[in-house]
């Protein structure tokens, strides 16, 4: 190691810097242009969300976890409120299972413009960004629409959904979607088929297929090295296992791969949400009756749900004591062992101006490292 | 080395989006329209709010503090407090126009608030009356 290291100069790549997807840095050992070594930080954004829970009560807690992960908060609610009604034996209707699984794959699209923008920007691609963002900000007025908010919904809740569906909005969907289809052929020309982005995402950040396994990486960096699990059709939630999709894959596990199978996602949630649309049922109850704040016990026992997210398989495990708090949750979502074990191995013996480029397509969320 | 003719032309398309109306609206001439269930800042019926102080329980914030009003506006309200929100600690969840045992408080869908002053972000929730006095 200590060879390797002669003559290199050491530089920090964020956590100020546009090409880092929030707030982490990582330290590399340049040798000229070429990265000889790669460290991880974290530690900038320590908010401890885990053991905020632990000191609310369940109806006061659910507020908090759409914060664990900014761009993408809906997985995050969806996993609390399904912890929280297996430990309370609370079933919910037809009609709210709908809703949050329409909500899920909103959330995913809106998550994929993100990424889009930032995986181009990361590559020089300025007009992208621009474009992308803004085709979000539309998803992101329904979300408004729908629950209030804009970024932080905080709409699935134990027992079922906050509100109901406002008057006309599966018709406003429903045209955001044809808008989707029209503008995800207009990013296949500008970026996914640009020769520039293919020469520069080509044969960078390959993941090993074995290592995949090995170490338990999730998402479109498994799917981008051939493996075709997804938790929708593996450990089928809401409505999942009565609608109809295919899980995209690639075989090269490179950075351009996982833009590929992130494209495909997206027309495959445009599919999901088009069946959502027709099979959405008029009449039920969108929220079951539970008990007051304080009333509302957890018995003693634990529970571990697992929802796919835009950036791959987000896991809850929580326990409750029989008291109004949670006794223990924990968070195991994708960004751990990518921005660790792998994007530290990825990054070695790749060039400076790839370091943003990989970092996104390995969909890294900060905060959900240090929840 | 074959030359990728697709890749290079196809981002050319672009340029046709020169010819397009921009996405932007020209602020503060044309605002956005916001929707009537916006997440905005709060407003009570001062007249059939009851002081309970639920809303003030249920806030893991600690953003309300119930306030004696400069005049009684409900008979019924025992406690003779009313609501007062720090927007400098409310993450605006709604949880507090849930548990309103009457229903008075609610969220509007004003979302615009701007003062050099920090003791203006304890905010005192407009009256439903008079907002609806505003409006007509």
């Amino acid at each position: 190691m200590k060879n390797n290291l002669k003559n290199t100069i050491k530089i920090f790549h964020g956590p100020q810097h546009p090409g880092i997807t929030g707030n982490m840095s990582v330290e590399l050992d340049l040798l000229g242009e070429t990265i000889k070594r790669a460290q991880t930080h974290v530690g900038y954004l320590h908010r401890g969300f885990e053991k905020l829970v632990e000191r609310r009560t369940v109806v006061q807690a659910f507020t908090i976890v759409c914060r664990i992960c900014v761009p993408e908060p809906d997985p995050n609610e969806e996993n609390f409120a399904r912890a929280v009604e297996n430990l309370a034996g609370l079933e919910i209707s037809e009609k709210a299972k709908y809703i949050r699984t329409m909500v899920l794959e909103m959330q995913r699209l809106a998550t994929m413009f993100l990424w889009m923008g930032g995986q181009a920007g990361s590559i020089g691609l300025g007009l992208i960004p621009q474009w992308s963002v803004c085709d979000r900000d539309y998803m992101l007025d329904l979300f408004e629409e729908l629950t209030g908010g804009r970024v932080y919904h905080m709409y699935a809740f134990p027992g079922g959904v906050r509100r109901d569906l406002p008057e006309g909005f599966l018709d406003k969907l429903s045209d955001l979607l044809d808008y989707y289809e029209k503008r995800i052929i207009v990013y296949n020309n500008t970026f996914f088929d640009n020769v520039i982005f293919k020469k520069r995402a080509i044969g960078v950040g390959v993941v090993n297929r074995d290592e995949v396994l090995k170490n338990g990486y999730v998402g479109q960096t498994m799917r981008a090295c051939g493996i075709q699990k997804d938790v929708r059709k593996d450990m089928p939630y809401l409505m999942y296992d009565k609608l109809d999709f295919d899980i995209p894959i690639q075989q090269d596990g490179d950075v351009y791969a996982r833009a590929i199978v992130r494209r495909d996602e997206m027309l495959q949630s445009i599919r999901i949400l088009r069946q959502i649309i027709k099979q959405m049922p008029k009449e039920g109850d969108i929220l079951q009756k539970i008990p007051k704040h304080r009333k509302f016990k957890l018995p003693a026992d634990d529970t571990y749900v697992q929802t796919e997210s835009a950036r791959g398989a987000m896991s809850y495990y929580m326990a409750g004591d029989g008291s109004e708090k949670i006794r223990r949750m924990q968070v195991r979502g994708p960004s751990l062992v990518h921005a660790y074990t792998l994007l530290e191995k990825l990054l070695v013996d790749s060039e400076l101006a790839d370091v943003a480029m990989t970092m996104n397509s390995l969909g890294i969320c900060p905060p959900e490292i240090e929840r | 080395m074959a030359i990728d003719v697709k890749g290079v032309l196809s981002p050319l398309s672009a340029i046709g989006t020169l010819f397009e109306h921009p996405r932007t609206l020209t602020y503060p001439e044309v605002k956005k329209d916001i929707p009537i269930g916006y997440r905005g800042f709060h407003i009570n019926n001062l007249e059939t709010c009851v002081g309970c102080a639920s809303c003030e329980e249920i806030c893991m914030n600690d953003a309300i503090d119930m306030i004696h009003p400069d005049k009684e506006y409900n008979v019924k309200n025992t406690s003779g407090c009313i609501p007062r929100i720090d927007y400098g600690r409310c993450c605006w969840c709604s949880l507090c126009t849930d548990v309103c045992p009457p229903g008075s408080l609610k969220l509007d869908n004003i979302c615009t608030h701007a003062d050099c002053d920090p003791d203006n972000f304890l905010y005192m929730p407009k009256n439903h009356k008079n907002i609806g006095e505003e409006a007509s």
